[in-house]
């Protein structure tokens, strides 16, 4: 039973191959059936047991899908009512090439052995088989097979009934004819029992035709015109992104060109959503223009177009063909959509069927969905995913996937956060829980002879307060002349073997996530806070790196071990820091962390001479009321020697094993690097500089430190964190890479300023770090290599996805954060200090230290231009009369939070000191001597604001 | 006159499998086990390993006595004493000729083994030598009888008879070895109209008929001269392709068996006998002729 | 770009087969009149052709030959016309020499060469669709023509290929759509009944702890072509056998 399959394909040069391919046909595939004697009995999950219920068909029965089906109605059938499904094979190979993520979701259905699905290999299988014909096209083609399994299974189980679902009008009729039950998912849907939610999550892709339907936006061209116009170069193909601040731009990231193509407007937009990849048609020179400085938003409720057309002037008006002119183009057609699920509410105000949903990400335009749950989703936080988005419509047309419950809850929001970040936050399952060892846990005499026993030296660890889990230890002591340092390092390997359901848990999830009141583990409970944490007076594995140093910290020996250590005091960096300063002290304990710090600041010089960059971020802590969990206050991170203390050293330890497993592993090691950055990222640093009169040398990190360095004004303390802050936003981010795909020049870590650099240190919260851990345990011999370690393929793909984790971690992070400083200022009124960040036409950008806050202080109403304010681009500067606003400038503001928008609450700043008539607050405390404060408010100069500000809020000024 | 051409496609080969259903013997392929036992002494086609004794080829087992070997369907000529072999000589060297004889090493045709011309007989001197490019020249026919093996396998011919000598004008066939059968003879004078010089070596000499009684010089000469007439020419020809077909379909050549073919072969004309069906339907014919009389 | 999986999650391969199956085998002896041996075989798509003159005088220069084994002769050559793209050269590049090396590797070890000292056996092997498994599918085809030549061997020689799916399962009788798109393939040529493994070869590297179960499988593949190979062997002995009327036997 054997035949070829014959087929013709083009090659890239233009050359077409012929290929033959063998078909094997079997007669040894069964039908699925438990029941049927003729079959061989195999696994499946079709199951008498379940029933669909719908009212067309009185009776139970099996259902087989087209394709059609499973590409637009995913939703649906992921709903428990549907089940025992037949998915054929010729279907699955065609979903798998139209659409990869839905292809990985009907593959999860089909393995819960809970819904009933079945794959039935048609095409091998010697009765369903059929030849394609000359000249059929493919679909035809499929169809053909498709309705020659469901005859077949029609004739092979007599007692059963099938139901073949499908949208192609063509093959449901053919169907019929054929003698095959058929039937759209629609009616199917409508009829069956508790039907409402399947209903809503019906996607729709007909056409409502509207009486007075106009078309709102030009026509795409179609595949062939896109493709043609790409080839012959007229047209370039690039990646959509909008911009979050105005609704009605965006950029198209060509690869072919140097600079992003600007859109504006509805033509320009021409229905693109953010990340799609889309056809761009180029202006002539004289056409381009520059982006716009304005911040502007959809505040549309209904379809017309009046509201879009009048935001469109306003636009035209502010862009002007000056300054940064970028191309500018329109989008002619989509090549590629990229819509996936959002998280977002409903817009009030609407009532009826037809509803406005607005997701939470900026970028994404309003969704229009249809529902009748309407009044009970108003309350809650949705999932809403898009379907399409026709000429006449002003929104896009959706439909609502699930509701994740109730808006404003914390939990609501911790949900939205951690999927709007792709966080897997599931309970660990059964299968992964069954890797962990068993309690009570003790060291044998087996693994006493594996490891080196340091359980005598006298470790301690120092960790930020209320940490759980201890990564690391360290200890110091004196050998001879020289000094001894040990860093030792939870001994995560050791109980997460490869291949298993917790390693691979593990490496999906890549990191901890931190939220502000959550944390999402890497690895269950019992290993991270327990038998894996290095807490103190307990004897616990570890991987131990010793180094043999002199005073002066230059490392004369290196060595690797497995170790049991057995650490005397887990300390805070608060109590570290007190026994170092404690004279009274001189414990081994004390003497070591004195040592330390000594070693490490000679450490750190060194680094620092070598063009490590010092950085700063507004980072906060906001501490929660245990019961409420609501936020007490906000308090920037204090800093302690300790910190930088533990911090060097394990800067020292991921070198050092960097250098160890580079060169056992050149191939596979798993590193991490920090790309320079492209010089034009630097602009608007050097251009902030500029404007202070201070010189930013970007040449190499060196230079940069220097200037960094450099960079201070004695009136203005703060300048030099902010101007950090700036260079920070500069960098690229840091990423983790296979050492066989890069270049040994590419390994270098720019902002530590080291050619090679790892991650060793926290294998408890980071993945990248087992692997590290893995692979030194190789080189050590305490442990045998497993096929993917040695993969580079896998090994660079695996990085993928913790850079892709660790990103999405961060954001989410901060998301958290973000939600959580708005919960604390709810309601509340106050006067804080600030600084500008940078002036922008309508705005200014204002950075709270205190509360590592940055807001927008707008100076004009939305919509209009500011009759106070004048701007000048080209020093950066916002005038009115005699004030002038620079960038870095030091100003007061008023903080409040407007809840009027739910999903986006916004900070609301406004100017208290300088004083500008007609604009300014007066300050809250001295709302009574207004009077005064306007007269000498107008006298002021320019650059007095900071003397008289200062003087004034001495109180309410902190660091 | 007009020629047929005849394109065929390898997709539409003719079957010449004309195998009838018999009894099989047992067949051993290499490998195999033929016996455990150790009595037996080992005979061609047999190697012994681990104490029992494997075939080395495909083939059929024979035994005598003790002595088990197996005899493939097909290989090269392994010469025997006595055997009368065609062969073509290859190289002239110092008293001795190389002949091709497709066995396994060329054989050897001594300066002492030959009739002079003239019929003389004395001992071969320092001039025959020089003068043996005169007989013999590299690429000559000849007909010959093995006279000795040497250890290494090569063969000693010699011509000491007025049957062998060099060959003249005719027809060479090369068939398999396997397929000659041995008989008595095997210079035949058909009563067709040819005589023909089965080789044991497979190679095949069809050419008119030799009168005996001629005064023959030793074989030495070469009759190309003389002009064959036509109808011995055709029968020439028929019977060279009677003994293709016979070949093609593995069946044994003997005189009988040409015989029977070449009057079943009848029915066409020379040239058809070269399309694949002809052959195979004389073959089988013949075949059916053959086991009547067994019978 | 779409990952095709090679071994789907129901068992079933790219083309229909399950991991342990063989191709298609098809083989004929004696194709050709004119050589001692022939032999045509025919593996999934894969086709090949294979000659064997001899023994026979050594030819060329008599110091190649050996007074105590015969001299091995291999050339192997591809048609231009077997692969996707027409190929330039079919004889004489790297690829091709190297697998006569191979090929005569094989063959040395089986042939019984003390039995002919001072001669030659050639062996002329020609691949007309290349469609993976070359290596395998020429081997078995010289041990079918030699075997139709009457030379005596130890015992067949065949071979096989083997890999590995989705990097744990063995695969059998790679494809050449599977080589091109899986991973590391191995190919062994051995003695199956008497299990020695006579030549072993492999395209990219895996884990060693891997190498067991592919090397079995690959034998497996071994003794199951050397089942089909002397089925086809004694079919042939059959007919010609009877149209010679069994005179041999007497």
């Amino acid at each position: 039973m054997f035949t070829t399959k014959t087929f013709i394909k083009k090659t890239r040069i233009g050359h077409f191959l012929k290929h033959v391919r063998e078909h094997y046909i079997r007669d040894d595939i069964s039908c699925g059936f438990r029941s049927c004697e003729k079959c061989n009995p195999v696994e499946s999950f079709l199951s008498p047991n379940h029933h669909n219920k719908c009212a067309l068909f009185n009776y139970d029965h099996y259902i087989i899908l087209d394709t059609n089906v499973i590409l637009d109605q995913m939703d649906v059938l992921e709903e428990a009512p549907i089940g025992n499904v037949i998915i054929l094979h010729t279907v699955i190979t065609e979903v798998k090439h139209r659409s990869l993520p839905i292809y990985k979701r009907l593959f999860t259905l089909i393995e819960n052995p809970s819904k009933h699905f079945y794959i039935f290999t048609n095409d091998h299988h010697k009765d369903t088989y059929i030849e394609q014909l000359d000249g059929e096209l493919v679909n035809d083609y499929n169809d053909r097979c498709i309705r020659k399994a469901c005859s077949w299974y029609m004739e092979h189980l007599p007692n059963e009934k099938f139901i073949l679902l499908t949208e192609d009008v063509n093959n449901r009729n053919i169907a019929i004819e054929e003698g095959i039950t058929a039937c759209s998912i629609f009616p199917y849907v409508k009829h069956m029992n508790d039907n409402a939610v399947l209903e809503d999550k019906l996607s729709r892709k007909e056409i409502y035709l509207d009486k007075d339907a106009r078309d709102l936006f030009p026509p795409h061209l179609n595949n062939v015109q896109l493709l043609n116009g790409i080839k012959e170069g007229t047209l370039y193909q690039g990646t959509f992104r909008a911009s979050r601040d105005n609704f009605l731009e965006g950029f198209v990231n060509v690869e072919a060109l140097e600079d992003q193509v600007l859109v504006q407007g509805r033509t320009g937009l021409n229905r693109a959503v953010d990340g799609d990849v889309v056809v761009v048609e180029l202006f002539d020179k004289s056409d381009w223009i520059s982006p716009s400085d304005i911040i502007l938003e959809d505040e549309g409720t209904v379809e017309d177009v009046e509201e879009i057309e009048q935001k469109e002037k306003q636009l035209k008006e502010t862009t002007t063909k000056k300054g940064e002119i970028k191309p500018t183009g329109k989008v002619v057609g989509i090549i590629r959509r990229k819509w996936r699920q959002y998280c977002g509410i409903l817009q009030g105000g609407l009532e009826g069927v037809y509803q406005l949903f607005v997701p939470a990400d900026r970028s994404i335009p309003k969704i229009r969905i249809e529902t009748r749950q309407a009044e009970f989703l108003k309350t809650q936080k949705l999932i809403v995913t898009i379907d399409s988005w026709p000429r006449y419509s002003r929104y896009p047309h959706g439909h609502f996937v699930r509701a994740l419950g109730k808006i404003g809850d914390q939990s609501t929001e911790n949900e939205v956060i951690l999927l709007e970040h792709d966080v897997p936050h599931s309970q660990f399952s059964e299968e992964v829980l069954s890797c962990l060892p068993k309690l009570p846990w003790i060291i044998t005499d087996e693994d006493l002879q594996k490891r080196v026993d340091l359980r005598d030296l006298d470790i301690c660890s120092v960790d930020p307060p209320g940490c759980t889990d201890i990564d690391d230890a360290l200890h110091c002591r004196e050998v001879g002349d020289h000094l001894e340092v040990g860093v030792h390092i939870a001994d995560v390997s050791h109980f997460i073997r490869p291949y298993t359901a917790l390693d691979l848990e593990a490496q999906s999830r890549g990191t901890t996530v931190y939220l502000v009141n959550k944390r999402i583990d890497m690895v269950p409970n019992l290993l991270s806070s327990n038998l894996c944490s290095l807490r103190g007076g307990e004897e616990r594995f570890a991987f131990s790196c010793i180094w043999e140093m002199d005073k002066k910290a230059n490392i004369l020996n290196t060595r690797f071990h497995k170790s049991i250590i057995k650490s005397k005091k887990a300390m805070t960096y608060e109590e570290a820091q007190m026994t170092i300063d404690d004279k009274s002290k001189n414990d081994n304990i004390a003497k070591s962390l004195r040592y330390l710090l000594m070693l490490s600041k000679i450490l750190k010089k060194g680094r620092l001479d070598n063009g490590a960059l010092v950085l700063a971020s507004p980072e906060v802590k906001i501490m929660m009321d245990s019961e409420t969990m609501e936020p007490l206050d906000i308090e920037v991170k204090k800093m302690f020697e300790t910190m930088s203390m533990v911090e060097e050293f394990m800067l020292l330890a991921n070198i050092s094993v960097a250098e160890k497993i580079l060169q056992d592993f050149p191939e596979c090691a798993c590193l991490r690097r920090h790309p320079v950055p492209p010089s034009s990222n630097f602009d608007p640093l050097i251009k902030a500089g500029r404007h202070l009169g201070l010189e930013i040398n970007v040449e190499s990190g060196k230079e940069l430190a220097k200037s960094l360095d450099e960079a201070v004004k004695p009136d203005n303390p703060f300048l030099n964190t902010m101007i950090r802050i700036l260079a920070t936003r500069c960098m690229l981010q840091a990423v983790y890479f296979a050492s066989g795909t890069m270049q040994k020049e590419d390994y270098f870590h720019y902002g530590l300023a080291v050619p090679l650099y790892t991650h060793f240190t926290s294998p408890i919260r980071r993945y990248a770090d087992i692997i590290v851990h893995r692979l030194l345990a190789v080189s050590c011999g305490s442990d045998v290599t497993y096929p993917d370690l040695l993969d580079k393929a896998k090994t660079s793909e695996i990085c993928q996805n913790l850079n892709y984790r660790n990103r999405m971690a961060q954001y989410a992070g901060r998301a958290s954060i973000a939600f959580n400083t708005h919960l604390f200022f709810k309601g509340k009124l106050q006067d804080e200090q600030g600084y500008i960040l940078y002036v922008r036409k309508n705005a200014l950008q204002v950075l709270i230290p205190k509360y590592g806050l940055e807001s927008t202080l707008y100076l004009a109403r939305k919509g209009e231009s500011s009759d106070i304010f004048e701007y000048n681009e080209e020093d950066q500067t916002q005038r009115a009369k005699d004030v002038v606003l620079h960038a870095f400038d030091p100003v007061k503001v008023r903080l409040s939070l407007n809840s009027d928008n739910i999903q986006h609450e916004k900070f609301v700043l406004q100017l208290v000191s300088p004083y500008i008539e007609g604009f300014s607050v007066p300050p809250i405390e001295e709302m009574d001597t207004s009077e005064t404060n306007i007269e000498s408010g107008k006298k002021r100069k320019k650059d007095g604001n900071e003397k008289k500000s200062k003087s004034k809020k001495n109180s309410k000024n902190t660091n | 006159m007009s020629q047929k051409f005849h394109i065929r496609l390898a997709s539409q080969r003719v079957n010449t499998s004309i195998a009838e259903n018999q009894r099989y013997p047992k067949i051993f392929t290499p490998g195999e086990t033929i016996t455990k036992q150790n009595e037996f002494m080992r005979g061609h086609g047999t190697y012994e390993d681990n104490g029992e004794l494997k075939s080395s080829v495909a083939g059929v087992r024979e035994q005598v006595n003790n002595l088990i070997s197996v005899k493939p369907l097909k290989s090269r000529y392994n010469g025997e004493v006595g055997d009368i072999v065609v062969g073509r000589i290859t190289e002239v060297q110092q008293k001795r000729w190389k002949v091709d004889t497709n066995a396994r090493l060329d054989s050897i045709l001594l300066l002492s083994s030959v009739n002079l011309p003239g019929g003389e007989l004395r001992r071969r001197s320092v001039e025959d030598e020089h003068m043996m490019r005169q007989y013999l020249q590299e690429g000559d026919l000849i007909s010959a009888e093995v006279q000795s093996v040497h250890s290494d396998g090569t063969l000693s011919l010699h011509t000491r008879s007025l049957r062998y000598g060099k060959l003249g004008q005719g027809v060479l066939l090369k068939v398999f070895p396997s397929l000659i059968q041995r008989s008595k003879t095997h210079f035949h004078n058909l009563p067709v109209g040819a005589s023909v010089i089965l080789g044991n070596n497979g190679f095949i000499w069809i050419c008119p008929i030799i009168n005996n009684s001629e005064d023959s010089v030793g074989g030495f000469v070469q009759n190309l001269e003389e002009k064959v007439p036509r109808q011995e020419r055709e029968s020439i020809g028929r019977i060279r392709n009677c003994i293709q077909a016979l070949a093609m379909c593995k069946m044994m050549i003997y005189d009988t068996s040409i015989l029977y073919a070449y009057e079943e072969s009848l029915k066409y004309s020379i040239v058809e006998l070269l399309v694949p069906e002809a052959m195979v339907d004389i073959a089988i014919l013949t075949q059916h002729r053959l086991s009547m009389i067994e019978v | 770009m779409s990952k095709k999986e090679l071994l789907s999650k129901i068992g079933l391969r790219l083309d229909g087969r399950r991991a342990h199956e063989l191709r298609r085998i098809r083989c004929k002896l004696g194709v050709f009149t004119e050589p001692d041996g022939s032999a045509y075989m025919e593996q999934g798509l894969t086709k090949v052709l294979a000659a064997v003159y001899g023994p026979h005088q050594v030819r060329g220069s008599k110091s190649k030959a050996q007074h105590d084994n015969v001299v091995i002769n291999c050339q192997f050559s591809m048609a231009v016309f077997s692969t996707t793209d027409r190929k330039k050269r079919p004889r004489g590049d790297r690829k091709s020499t190297e697998l006569s090396m191979h090929l005569q590797q094989a063959l040395e070890s089986v042939i019984k060469t003390e039995l002919y000292p001072w001669s030659q056996i050639d062996v002329y092997v020609e691949v007309l669709h290349a469609d993976g498994g070359i290596y395998p599918a020429c081997v078995n085809a010289a041990t079918l023509a030699l075997i139709d030549a009457g030379i005596p061997l130890k015992e067949y020689v065949c071979a096989c290929t083997a890999s590995l799916a989705n990097n744990d399962v063995p695969m059998v009788d790679i494809s050449h759509q599977e080589e091109v798109l899986g991973g590391p393939t191995l190919t062994i040529a051995a003695l199956p009944m008497s299990g020695k493994i006579v030549l072993m070869e492999m395209s990219q590297r895996f884990h060693l702890d891997h190498l067991d179960k592919v090397m079995n499988k690959a034998l497996q593949g071994c003794k199951d072509i050397r089942r089909i190979l002397d089925e086809a062997v004694r079919l042939h002995v059959r007919d010609v056998g009877s149209a010679t009327g069994w005179a041999l036997a007497t």
